[in-house]
């Protein structure tokens, strides 16, 4: 009688175990695949938000984006797809926002003070029409790195003028090297890092913000001045890979590795690749510095950090689980610890959700190049001296346009000044259909 | 007897299952694209009429024209260097008795191989650093030091050549299976007559594999409309539109700037084109040309 008892005891326990642990209800993620970010993705975001609650159970899916972004697509249209919606920038929201397929974030922004918890230019990049819809899981910035070892031997000087850049190249092209490396292989919209650099640091950030606002339009002559400075550095100068073909047949790993074995002395290319810089040329034995982009015309005064969204989180409007992906989106903006952690993984690369971080909150084990980036950036944009990138600003058409058609002009196929002009025309065409993006006011 | 178990609609039956499934995966999403030609629709969201509009920016679209000629060269390229090839080598290896199988898998290997891989082999190939251009240059020889595929005066070439080398097997092995039909009489008697080899290719050979050669004519002109794959992986149409072609530009415009009606327009004038083409070889077929 007592081992029935006990049994029944024991059984009892087993099921309201187990019923606990199923009653949990499923929130799904789907999220970019990368095969060295994945599992940190698993063990401390999902692992670690499943085992700090017990109400949801997370469920990250990875995809790469290459196909991610299209099953997304179909998924949403046919009214499911997952309760986290992961896109890769605010002209992607802006599509599903319009379509209605994401949930309005008003009411949660404000029970949980989500506004006094981000950098306030981050939480208006995911205001579409007056109403929150995304919160931005990454926020980046161009920088210029330069092999600091390279430099040093050389006595060359960190350029911060277009007169000091024009200099060290020619030291540099002398000395049998390139200047940058950089390449577009793999990825097309490659270009728009360098046209972005070129637009904010020669027009400078003031009048890439009229233009954005419609204060000012595109055909100006300092953006055609601009990108012609672009194009003479790209085709005529061949600062990119040695050459505008090259710049078109090299990728990823290719200009990593070009960095790392003195191929070039630096490197013009987004936030997103500090901890990809760390081990390549780590491995080399030269230490790498980092830099502001130079200035490269007296239009752009002081150094300038280009604000980006590199990927957003929003709410599907057709969620089965609507409060479980709200209380992940909570928590990850509540437990500034997790991020930091995950953040310091990827040495501010990736997961950087714009948090108001303090200079304490910057932990000891990431490299001393992305804590002293980190430090300047906060200064810089702090400031107010913050440039705006074509991914995060830039309406779907002529957000393409930008990249996929440039290199129209680097070929001498079109004038940069018509290049501007179908720009232009473009913009017009998306302001009068509403597809404009939001952009932070200007001091 | 009931009208629908008369024996000759068994084989209706039998193809019915095929039709269905045709119906649901090609003949309605084709419908419904020819439908959004007249939209505005970016993909996601509302749906606007819009009349004929994306056809008049289609004709007035110098990349879309761009796409149309390099189309047609395409189409002019595959008629000829992997047809004259192909037909060369198919009636070479007739002549050969030992080892023919070896050539016959050697040719025919490429197309058996996925278009992703046999991509990246000629992209690692044209490499400028890890390629032959690398190579070159470390033995102090400047040459390839650019990729064709990344150059604007070579790039459409040189990845009709990469799908000519997977496609031109293909030719061999169905130019071949022709070949073996004739009737080895015919050549026996123009043995006996003295005529060359080149005669007896000419006025035996291609006569008797005349249906065969039409209809490998007409399937490259069909293909070449939707020709995508080699494009898209080696030069994405680029650079700067060089090596664009249509089904490219359609993808562009569809899964990149979210113009899903613009793309339809793109799409319904290729099915347009295809059909045309379809209805000259069946006008020519019924007027008592042997195709």
């Amino acid at each position: 009688m007592m081992i029935k008892t006990l049994l029944s005891f024991v059984f009892s326990g087993i099921i309201a175990i187990s019923f606990s642990a199923h009653s949990k209800t499923k929130v799904t993620w789907s999220m970019e695949s990368n095969a060295d970010r994945d599992p940190i993705f698993l063990e401390k975001l999902q692992n670690a938000y499943n085992s700090a609650q017990n109400n949801y159970e997370l469920e990250i899916q990875f995809e790469p984006n290459e196909t991610r972004i299209e099953s997304l697509r179909t998924s949403m249209l046919a009214g499911m797809g997952p309760d986290i919606v992961e896109t890769p920038g605010p002209s992607y929201v802006k599509e599903y926002q319009e379509a209605g397929m994401l949930e309005n974030l008003d009411s949660y922004a404000a029970e949980f003070g989500w506004k006094d918890k981000l950098i306030p230019w981050a939480y208006s990049s995911g205001v579409f029409d007056g109403s929150l819809y995304a919160i931005p899981k990454t926020h980046e910035s161009m920088v210029m790195l330069y092999n600091k070892t390279l430099f040093e031997e050389n006595g060359w000087k960190v350029p911060t003028t277009l007169e000091e850049l024009e200099d060290v190249a020619g030291k540099i092209q002398a000395k049998g090297m390139d200047v940058y490396t950089y390449g577009s292989s793999g990825w097309q919209p490659t270009h728009e890092h360098l046209v972005g650099i070129y637009l904010n640091n020669y027009a400078g950030p003031q009048a890439v913000y009229e233009a954005i606002i419609g204060e000012r339009e595109w055909t100006d002559p300092v953006f055609v001045e601009a990108l012609e400075l672009l194009k003479k550095h790209m085709v005529d100068e061949g600062w990119w890979s040695g050459s505008l073909e090259n710049y078109y047949a090299i990728g990823w790993d290719d200009f990593h590795a070009q960095f790392a074995t003195r191929g070039a002395a630096m490197m013009t290319i987004g936030t997103w690749t500090f901890q990809a810089t760390s081990l390549g040329i780590g491995a080399s034995g030269d230490e790498w510095g980092w830099a502001p982009l130079p200035s490269l015309s007296s239009q752009s005064d002081g150094p300038n950090f280009m604000i980006a969204i590199g990927t957003t989180m929003s709410i599907n409007a057709a969620a089965k689980n609507k409060d479980g992906a709200i209380d992940v989106l909570n928590w990850i903006m509540s437990n500034k610890d997790v991020v930091i952690d995950i953040a310091s993984d990827f040495e501010f690369g990736e997961f950087v959700v714009p948090l108001l971080l303090d200079e304490s909150d910057i932990p000891s084990s990431i490299s001393p190049q992305v804590t002293s980036y980190l430090n300047e950036y906060a200064r810089i944009t702090g400031d107010g001296n913050y440039g705006y990138c074509t991914w995060t600003f830039w309406p779907a058409e002529p957000g393409v346009h930008i990249w996929k058609d440039m290199e129209v002009v680097w070929a001498g196929d079109i004038s940069v000044e018509d290049f501007m002009h179908d720009h232009q025309k473009m913009w017009d065409k998306a302001r009068k259909k509403n597809e404009t993006l939001p952009v932070p006011l200007r001091d | 007897m009931n009208f629908f178990s008369n024996k000759s609609f068994i084989a209706w039956y039998f193809v019915l299952p095929v039709v269905f499934i045709h119906l649901f995966v090609i003949g309605i999403p084709s419908i419904l694209s020819l439908a959004l030609c007249l939209t505005d629709w970016s993909g996601l969201g509302k749906i606007n009429y819009v009349g004929f509009e994306n056809f008049i920016e289609l004709f007035d679209d110098r990349y879309f024209k761009k796409a149309i000629f390099h189309n047609i060269l395409w189409t002019i390229i595959f008629l000829t260097v992997p047809v004259c090839i192909a037909l060369m080598c198919a009636y070479l290896l007739t002549g050969i008795k030992r080892g023919q199988m070896f050539y016959r898998l050697a040719f025919f290997f490429p197309y058996m191989l996925a278009s992703v891989i046999n991509c990246q082999i000629w992209k690692y190939l044209f490499h400028p650093i890890h390629g032959l251009g690398g190579f070159f240059e470390s033995i102090g020889i400047q040459a390839l030091a650019s990729s064709p595929f990344t150059t604007k005066e070579t790039s459409l070439y040189a990845a009709a050549f990469v799908d000519g080398w997977h496609f031109w097997g293909f030719l061999v092995v169905i130019y071949l299976t022709g070949m073996y039909q004739v009737d080895n009489h015919l050549y026996e008697a123009a043995d006996i007559e003295g005529a060359t080899k080149f005669q007896k290719f000419r006025y035996i050979t291609l006569p008797m594999i005349r249906p065969i050669f039409i209809f490998s004519l007409m399937i490259i002109i069909i293909w070449s409309v939707p020709v995508f794959d080699y494009v898209y992986i080696l030069t994405g149409g680029g650079p700067a539109y060089s090596s664009e072609v249509v089904a490219n530009y359609l993808y562009t415009h569809a899964f990149v700037r979210f113009n899903v009606g613009y793309a339809s327009a793109v799409g319904t004038l290729m099915f347009v084109y295809v059909i045309i083409i379809v209805s000259i070889f069946g006008i020519l077929r019924k007027l008592g040309w042997e195709i």
